[in-house]
């Protein structure tokens, strides 16, 4: 109760500070600033269709990688975490829907996460949110209980590969442009075609299994290394 | 003052994480409520990248066969940002579940008032 009390009133002491501040927040319907320089720039620069991709991939390539490190951190800790010594909580058979659906839909899950990768800069997508979709069919595989639980092993050695694969193309770039992660090593090519936007699409396939293999080893923690 | 109200429901969002953090004894509501105050957060910043019928900054054709404008186009890097924070939310969302599964497992209960004394 005294718990309740107090946290009703440091949130409605934080909340009036917050309200106070809000109408300081400028509001404008022009863009200004380093954003106005990505959507006049930022096609002809990069030769992605997509700026957001060219903003996470080209502009801010470095910082990209240090979210795929700390990605790798945080799998890395959960699976270190759950694997000490095994916890006796029970699993459940899958029910019929489960299983049937297991085996029918991780193909087209598959196909729709590949598709987000390989347009990600063409189109709504890009290597997280595919490499997310990819995982999630691995979910279902595993929920479905159809599939073999697969070696931990291998998910660290192709997650370790497409991290060296990310630090290997940023050298690229030292090699021949002298810039790490340097976007124009392969050129812009024509905006909107596929093979366009120079080495963004092979960044975000590297995102993409990386991101793929870190979320499935995690599921796999939680279902084979908690639940034994 | 209208043009702000947006943030001001953004702002009860968050209020609303934090309590919960504050508040609740359950670990996995704490857990919850941090969520809460994160896409919160997401959900400010794409707000300040919001105008009025803007598109998603994407080169693409219209109904009509134009290209569209950058003119035309929403900010692009508000939504980069929040693009890499939830990922970032996903994996330590992620780690502190894991961390609330051995916790269980050590002390048989979620309540965190009950998990005082040390345990080998």
């Amino acid at each position: 109760m005294i718990r309740s009390i107090f946290g009703l009133i440091l949130v409605l002491v934080l909340g009036a500070i917050m309200v106070a501040v809000v109408p300081d927040i400028e509001y404008s319907e022009e863009i200004h600033g380093v954003g106005l320089h990505y959507t006049s720039q930022g096609m002809q620069e990069t030769g992605s269709a997509n700026l957001v991709t060219a903003v996470i991939v080209a502009y801010r390539g470095l910082d990209t990688l240090g979210e795929v490190v700390v990605l790798f951190c945080a799998s890395t800790s959960v699976v270190l975490i759950l694997s000490l010594y095994p916890l006796s909580l029970k699993v459940s058979r899958p029910s019929f829907i489960v299983a049937q659906t297991s085996r029918l839909l991780p193909a087209p899950i598959l196909l729709l996460g590949l598709y987000l990768i390989a347009h990600s800069h063409l189109s709504p997508g890009g290597g997280f949110p595919g490499g997310a979709v990819i995982a999630s069919a691995f979910l279902l595989v595993m929920l479905g209980g159809t599939g073999v639980p697969g070696s931990s092993r291998n998910l660290a050695a192709v997650e370790s590969l497409a991290g060296l694969s990310f630090g290997l193309l940023g050298f690229w770039g030292v090699m021949k442009l002298g810039q790490f992660l340097n976007n124009l090593v392969l050129g812009t090519g024509t905006p909107g075609s596929l093979v366009s936007a120079g080495l963004i699409p092979l960044i975000s396939l590297v995102i993409g299994i990386k991101v793929a293999s870190e979320l499935s080893s995690v599921f796999a923690a939680f279902r084979y290394k908690g639940g034994h | 003052m209208d043009a702000h109200m947006p943030y001001l429901l953004c702002t009860i969002l968050f209020c609303i994480g934090i309590y919960g953090i504050l508040a609740k004894r359950n670990i996995i509501k704490i857990i919850l409520g941090i969520v809460i105050a994160e896409y919160a957060v997401n959900l400010f910043l794409i707000l300040v990248a919001y105008k009025a019928g803007g598109r998603a900054p994407i080169f693409d054709t219209l109904e009509n066969g134009q290209l569209i404008q950058p003119s035309a186009m929403v900010d692009p890097l508000p939504h980069a940002l929040v693009l890499t924070s939830i990922v970032i939310g996903l994996a330590t969302t992620a780690f502190m579940i894991a961390l609330a599964i051995r916790l269980y497992g050590k002390y048989g209960t979620f309540d965190i008032t009950r998990m005082r004394e040390l345990r080998g």
